[in-house]
Parts: structure tokens; C-alpha cells; sequence
């Protein structure tokens, strides 16, 4: 340094951050608000099409409704049941369990508690998957008492990113990502009696 | 104008030494991770809490197990790989919640827990320090991650920083699969008895 920065310098650099930090804030602002104008159309996927999540790999196969869990046995106070048949694979590098908010029902139903994950093998309620192993899994729902069973399932499916470092302790991790894909699967009304 | 050169080539390798830290800071996970205890299959593999050793190592296609008159078959797309062997706490009354196998390709496979019900597994066996107890394994993976892998046991998985045995599974015969294995409920000896078919 020759000599000390006159005030006149001083002035322009702090106008030109101001103005350049004002824009920058303006224009991510205006993005969000664009985007949540206009959201990205999710698309429909049909039963049988594998869906890529990010983590999981899956395939609806199909939904029905009844009175019986996948164990077979009968509950002895009646419940009712919605179960969706679909093939998981796991593409991480590590065994994990499908969580209960990898799809949802859409649009939400009031007071359904969250699905448990039978795999179809051993008819029990599923563990961990190991990663490329694929495996049949049943998602089901005890449907409240006091509403019907649902014709057709509107299912969206999420996604998940795998971040080396997340933000807040540089951990390696997934996260959870905007859903991914809708899928409607007509829901067949087993043993009604 | 050579004072502005030294400025700017300043900048740059400020650029380059912040870029370079940033590429080679440790991931959070690699800072906390397990220490880790190496051992040979079939010796006593000494951690500082525990200590682990493998007997016997088996693979079949499925497993059946008989537990109180009840046989289930447990079908697999790869193969179960059956591990026994002890287990022993060192200064206090421990239970080894987990256990992984690190294939050839760098993926891992945690304990199944499948059959969770059966006696002698080693999330159901509460080490006591000085009494070696039988422990069984059970871990379900694609054939081609039988060969090559490593046997992690580390004491749970939420204490980062603790120590961790690594044994290299070396001594396995990868062509005698068995068609089944049957695990029954024992009442003398073993908690286990392993019939192969």
C-alpha cells in the first residue's frame, strides 16, 4: 500500500458490496417466490414402473384392503387394513430400514397413523434391507374405524439426497428431497365379510 | 504495476489454499469414527471392553429354525452366513447390539434380525465381565460378497471414538453352501444346536 484509501474509495467499495449483496438477496428471494408460484408438476407414475428416490429403488405392485394383516391372522378386535404391495431395493452402500415417510398418502388422511413395513418373505414385520438385495415389502395402514376404505391409494413418493457433508456438522447423511413421483393404485377389497 | 501482480497472484493462492483445505478436512465421520482392534478369525480378539472371537463360520441357502414347536423357514436372495463364536465383557456388563460385514465391494451388512427370537444371539446375550459367553451371528448377503470381507463388531454404534474389532474373514470354504441349516433351542451346552442339511 502507497497510501491510505481516501474516503471517496472507501464510499464506492461499500455502495458496490451493498448494492451487489441487495441484488443477490432480491434475485434468490424472487426464485423462491417464482418456484412457489410455480411448482414443478410431480409425475404420475403407474403400478409396476420403478421409481428412483435417490436411496431406495421401488416398485408398486398393487393395493388391497381387508380385515387381515400379512401375518394371516386375524386381529381379534376387527380392524381394517389397507396394505400396498411393492419391491424395494436399497442402493446405499448400507443396510437401512424404509422410513414410514418414503410415501404418503395424498391428500393426507386425518388421524392415519404411520405405515408398518411387513416384508412378504417371512410375513413379519420387515428390518433393515440390506443394499442390493432386493425384497418384497407390504406397507400397511390401520385405517381409522370411522372412515370407508378408500377405493383408489394417491400415493407421493418422496426423495432423498446423499450429502458427504451436511450443513450444520459436516456428517454424512440423507436427507429428505421434494417428492418425486405420484402414484394411483386401485385398492381391491379382499374377504369383505 | 508490480505491487498489483503480487496482490492478485496473493488472491490466488489464498484461493488455492482454502481450496485445498476444504478438500482434505476429514468427514465428521472419519473424526469420530471407530478406533479399530485388528484380529485373526479363530483367535481371541481383544478390545478394550470386550473381547470376541469366531469359531465356526457356515453358509446356507436358508435357515429353519425350531423355537418352542414352531419351525419357520427363512429364505434368502443371497446367502445366510451363520457365524459362532464367544463373546466376553471386560470391566463391565455389556450386550454387543450390532455387528457388520464389510464385503469386498466396501458395502456393509448389518446383522440380520430376522429370527431376533432365537436364544444366543448376540444382541440377546448380555456379556458378564470374566464369563465368556457363546455368541451367534447371522448375516444375510449377495454370493459375491461371501469371499474378501471383514467382520466388524463394535461395541454399539453410537459411541463414536470406542474401539471396534476388524477380523478378516479368511478361513470360509465358499463352495460348500449348505441347502439349509436348522437352529434349534438348547437346554445344555450351547443355547443353539446347528444341524446342517
Amino acid at each position: 500500500m502507497q497510501q491510505r484509501s481516501t474516503l471517496r474509495q472507501r464510499l464506492i467499495a461499500i455502495l458496490v458490496t451493498g448494492v451487489g449483496a441487495t441484488a443477490a438477496a432480491a434475485i434468490s428471494f424472487g426464485v423462491t417466490v417464482y418456484e412457489a408460484a410455480h411448482p414443478r408438476a410431480v409425475p404420475v407414475v403407474p403400478a409396476g414402473e420403478p421409481i428412483d428416490t435417490g436411496r431406495w429403488n421401488i416398485t408398486f405392485q398393487a393395493a388391497h384392503s381387508g380385515p387381515v394383516p400379512p401375518t394371516g391372522v386375524e386381529p381379534s378386535e376387527s380392524k381394517k387394513f389397507v396394505l400396498v404391495e411393492f419391491d424395494a431395493t436399497n442402493l446405499s452402500a448400507a443396510t437401512g430400514f424404509v422410513s414410514p415417510t418414503l410415501f404418503t398418502v395424498d391428500p393426507p388422511v386425518p388421524n392415519l397413523p404411520a405405515p408398518v413395513f411387513y416384508l412378504a418373505r417371512d410375513k413379519w414385520i420387515a428390518s433393515g434391507l440390506n443394499p442390493s438385495m432386493p425384497e418384497r415389502m407390504i406397507a400397511v395402514w390401520e385405517w381409522p374405524q370411522a372412515l370407508a376404505l378408500p377405493e383408489t391409494l394417491r400415493l407421493t413418493v418422496g426423495s432423498q439426497i446423499y450429502k458427504r457433508r451436511d450443513n450444520l456438522y459436516g456428517a454424512s447423511s440423507w436427507f429428505d428431497r421434494d417428492p418425486i413421483a405420484v402414484v394411483e393404485l386401485p385398492v381391491s377389497r379382499d374377504g369383505a365379510r | 504495476m508490480m505491487s498489483r501482480f503480487r496482490e492478485i497472484a496473493a488472491v490466488f493462492l489464498v484461493a488455492a489454499i482454502l481450496y485445498g483445505m476444504q478438500r482434505t478436512t476429514p468427514l465428521y465421520s472419519e473424526i469420530t469414527s471407530l478406533v479399530p482392534a485388528y484380529g485373526e478369525q479363530g483367535k481371541r480378539i481383544d478390545a478394550r471392553a470386550f473381547a470376541f472371537a469366531v469359531v465356526n463360520v457356515h453358509l446356507a441357502r436358508m435357515v429353519r429354525t425350531e423355537s418352542f414347536g414352531r419351525t419357520q423357514d427363512f429364505t434368502t436372495s443371497g446367502v445366510w452366513v451363520l457365524i459362532e463364536g464367544a463373546a466376553e465383557a471386560k470391566r463391565e456388563s455389556l450386550t454387543l447390539t450390532t455387528a457388520n460385514w464389510l464385503g469386498p465391494s466396501g458395502i456393509s451388512y448389518a446383522l440380520s434380525q430376522r429370527f431376533s427370537i432365537l436364544p444366543g444371539l448376540l444382541p440377546n446375550q448380555r456379556l458378564e465381565p470374566g464369563l465368556p459367553k457363546p455368541v451367534l451371528l447371522a448375516f444375510e448377503v449377495p454370493e459375491s460378497e461371501v469371499s474378501g470381507a471383514t467382520l466388524l463388531v463394535p461395541r454399539n454404534y453410537m459411541t463414536p471414538l470406542d474401539e471396534e474389532i476388524r477380523m478378516p474373514v479368511t478361513n470360509i470354504d465358499t463352495n460348500a453352501i449348505h441347502a439349509a441349516i436348522t437352529l434349534k433351542r438348547s437346554t445344555v451346552g450351547l443355547p443353539w444346536i446347528l444341524e446342517t442339511e
